[in-house]
């Protein structure tokens, strides 16, 4: 092979792998987002709507409202306006608490939120971003 | 008073590396011997400087000094001396003064070489260090001044987040910060050798040892920080595509490449303006994974700082170091022509760069797109684990077989037969061993594909050995033979033989590990895999600054008693918060992992228990990679001893 066919046959497969990977990329990138959601946006976006997408909802866990059965849990989570139920089975977090802020996974499906997993990897002066952005834009952020 | 000197110390250090610019200016004009000697005695100096700013102010953290406001926010008296000291690098503004004290001593080191020619070149080099330590000080004294006094000092810190309060994350970020900082250097030795004339093309021999150590800390850096998630966080795994991991896996990859493309430009004066990019990319993305933690614009654990200025600051400096020597870069043309041949070890790292490169816009994309989309329509997204599954991990897979492939390419032109043959054994033992995976019974087409990559690489580095061993001067003993070697032999078969191993824990960990989870009482026993478990305590311990409550777990094998797991809950009540020590018990050949959650006597406890067969090999395989960096970089320098 003279020295530029064997320059294009690296060429060419520069170029090839490069639309794989934009493939892989685009195709990840469509199934894999995870949409945020406070529970009056999840609510007025999916109540009684079949919705096979996984999401995020972000709040404070309603005081009294946690109920532990076995490994079941469930409990509500509201932005002081609208609140969710939400249905888990797992161990909770450490830094899981009545009152706190917390960010659930799952699967919202009717009025219940169907967890896949629970984050609540903060301290408990520090707030989940996305937790006090919500309770920000409800009003009811009470902190710096 | 004596923290007020250290200010000042940051203060003079911050004036003498401006005064640096104007020899290295005039420098680059005309060159003088005179100018060079001050802008090293300036380097000199401010390494002295920063250090022992460092040291008064890690002094303040020992002697508990709460009239500072860093000392006060992130230390306690309770708390034990070890984690007094590492948590001056707990937070943001001491981690960013460890920072610019490991850029000094880089500088330093650099300044005091004596391998290196002192011609224009090296002044250069010195003169952009110094302009980088110039831009960190402004930004630490005037958005992030560890020094800074309150006004009524309490009496009692606020103490450490106690998930840091842990052995492996007081190394973890020194570690990690030698890295990043290391690849300032070869930024540096990049932009110079833009602005250098009548450059000698051998430059690039001195940047090797120099990445090689920052690649190597970077690598254990990375590691120290992956074990300590898994012990620590309680979740079991040991990489969560966590943005700040992203953050230290991308100068990862690109500093990998780099050492690979070092390698062409040194033996074939070829991919000249590619080692360049890279070199300079390196350290772009080093900077990117500091504003990536310290700007908190991305929530995580690691996030420390929520202050917007200091995350615009370090986006300028992004902008400027990448911007501008991108802008000279591009109009520079240092690549001579050189014969080329598609069966060459050149095509082989060309492709290993290109998908090392691709690797990290992957990443890059999955990191920066849930930032991007927030700004564009304001809508908060997160990207899972399941995105690097189906993108990060295809690319890996040519990867590894090129790897595994391409130590049997000569450089230059490569024989056809030579390399049919060895391809030929190749297969066939990788074949066999793929064969007998196979009887270990693999969950899933992604565990064949993994294990077989792992198998291939080994067979493909014993091979490697066996040949340079066997075919190169047969007459000679043994230890000739192997000191024929070339100098880099070693150094690519352990760090190869690394990622063989890392695959294989990586192998074990996903595809064969075991899990349950439920509520057992006291004196409850349950399965794991071949292993009984018996629930037999429950004690509570007082720590030194932490309340805890430990459970007992023993385990059976084949009805023998075999070790008694620890697992505990502890409490911290100065953070008044909860952390959970997982019971871990190691071995080479996997591990038994048990998390216990919330429960009493009467309803009994949620247990999580896993079995991770071979997890540790992750990390002795990233071991082994540093270890051959290590081997690398010795003999570099032995060789440069018997060449002078």
């Amino acid at each position: 092979m003279n020295p530029k066919a064997q320059r294009s046959i690296v060429i060419f497969s520069i170029i090839l792998v490069f639309t794989i990977t934009t493939f892989l990329v685009l195709d990840a990138l469509k199934d894999n987002i995870v949409f945020f959601y406070s529970p009056t946006e999840t609510l007025e976006k999916f109540k009684y709507q079949e919705n096979q997408n996984k999401i995020r909802i972000g709040g404070l866990v309603v005081k009294n409202s946690l109920y532990q059965n076995n490994s079941i849990v469930k409990f509500a989570v509201t932005d002081q306006k609208n609140k969710i139920n939400v249905i888990y089975d797992g161990i909770l977090p450490d830094l899981f608490r009545e009152g706190q802020g917390v960010v659930i996974e799952g699967y919202f499906k009717k009025d219940l939120l169907e967890a896949t997993e629970i984050l609540a990897k903060h301290d408990e002066n520090y707030m989940p971003k996305e937790v006090a952005d919500i309770l920000k834009k409800e009003g009811n952020w009470k902190g710096n | 008073m004596i923290y007020e000197f250290g200010h000042l110390l940051l203060i003079f250090a911050l004036f003498f590396s401006f005064c640096a610019f104007f020899p290295f200016g005039l420098n680059i004009v005309n060159f003088c011997e005179k100018n060079l000697l001050i802008i090293r005695k300036i380097s000199n100096l401010n390494f002295l400087f920063v250090l022992t700013s460092f040291l008064i102010l890690e002094y303040g953290f020992i002697n508990s000094e709460f009239s500072l406001n860093l000392i006060a926010n992130n230390s306690h008296t309770t708390k034990p001396m070890i984690y007094k000291v590492s948590g001056l690098w707990g937070n943001h503004e001491g981690s960013l003064l460890l920072w610019i004290l490991i850029l000094t001593l880089f500088t330093f080191l650099f300044s005091i070489n004596k391998n290196i020619p002192k011609n224009n070149f090296f002044s250069n080099i010195l003169g952009i260090q110094n302009i980088i330590i110039f831009f960190f000080l402004l930004f630490i004294l005037f958005l992030s001044n560890p020094f800074q006094r309150s006004s009524n000092p309490p009496l009692e810190g606020l103490g450490l987040n106690p998930l840091l309060q842990d052995p492996g994350l007081a190394f973890h970020p020194p570690l990690l910060y030698v890295g990043y900082v290391g690849l300032s250097l070869s930024f540096s030795f990049a932009v110079a050798s833009l602005i250098t004339k009548n450059l000698n093309q051998n430059w690039v021999i001195y940047l090797r040892p120099w990445t090689l150590f920052s690649w190597c800390f970077l690598s254990l850096g990375i590691a120290l920080g992956s074990w300590w998630a898994y012990y620590e966080l309680g979740w079991g795994g040991w990489w969560f595509w966590d943005p700040v991991e992203n953050a230290s896996l991308m100068p990862w990859l690109i500093a990998t490449a780099l050492i690979h493309s070092i390698n062409v430009a040194e033996k074939k004066q070829n991919f000249m303006n590619w080692t360049i990019l890279l070199a300079i990319l390196g350290f772009s993305f080093s900077l990117l994974g500091t504003f990536i933690v310290r700007s908190g614009l991305l929530t995580s654990v690691h996030a420390f700082a929520s202050d917007p200025y200091r995350g615009i600051f370090i986006l300028i400096i992004l902008g400027l170091s990448t911007g501008i020597p991108l802008l000279i870069y591009s109009f520079r043309n240092t690549q001579k022509n050189v014969k080329y041949f598609l069966f060459s070890r050149e095509t082989a790292l060309l492709l290993n760069n290109l998908f090392l490169v691709i690797a990290t816009i992957t990443i890059l994309i999955g990191t920066l797109y849930p930032l991007v989309l927030e700004l564009i329509n304001n809508s908060k997204i997160s990207i899972g684990p399941t995105y690097y599954n189906r993108t990060f991990a295809p690319i890996l897979i040519p990867f590894i077989l090129l790897m595994a492939i391409a130590p049997f390419l000569s450089w230059g032109k490569s024989g056809i037969k030579i390399l049919l043959n060895k391809l030929l054994i190749f297969s066939g033992l990788t074949l066999i061993g793929i064969i007998i995976f196979y009887f270990l019974k693999p969950s899933s087409i992604f565990a064949i594909i993994c294990g077989s990559l792992s198998i291939s690489l080994f067979i493909s580095v014993s091979l490697e050995c066996f040949n340079k061993l066997n075919s190169n001067k047969r007459n000679l003993s043994i230890t000739k033979r192997l000191k024929s070697l070339p100098k880099n032999f070693f150094g690519m078969i352990f760090a190869h033989l690394g990622v063989a191993v890392f695959l294989a824990g990586v192998t074990g960990e996903q595809f064969f590990k075991e899990e349950i989870e439920k509520k057992i009482n006291l004196n409850d026993k349950f399965k794991l895999g071949k292993y009984e478990i018996l629930f037999s305590k429950i004690n509570d311990v007082n720590g030194p600054n932490f309340l805890s409550k430990s459970a007992e777990f023993n385990v059976y094998s084949k009805g023998k008693f075999i070790k008694t797991i620890i697992s505990e809950k502890r409490f911290y009540p100065v953070e008044r918060n909860q952390t959970t020590e997982a019971g871990i018990l190691n071995s080479f050949l996997g591990d038994i992992y048990i998390v216990f959650g919330k429960g009493n006597l009467n309803t009994g406890w949620t247990v999580r228990a896993y079995l991770n067969p071979l997890v540790s090999w992750i990390w002795y395989g990233v071991a082994l990679m540093a270890l051959g960096g290590f081997i690398s970089i010795i003999q570099i320098i032995r060789k440069k001893k018997i060449e002078n």
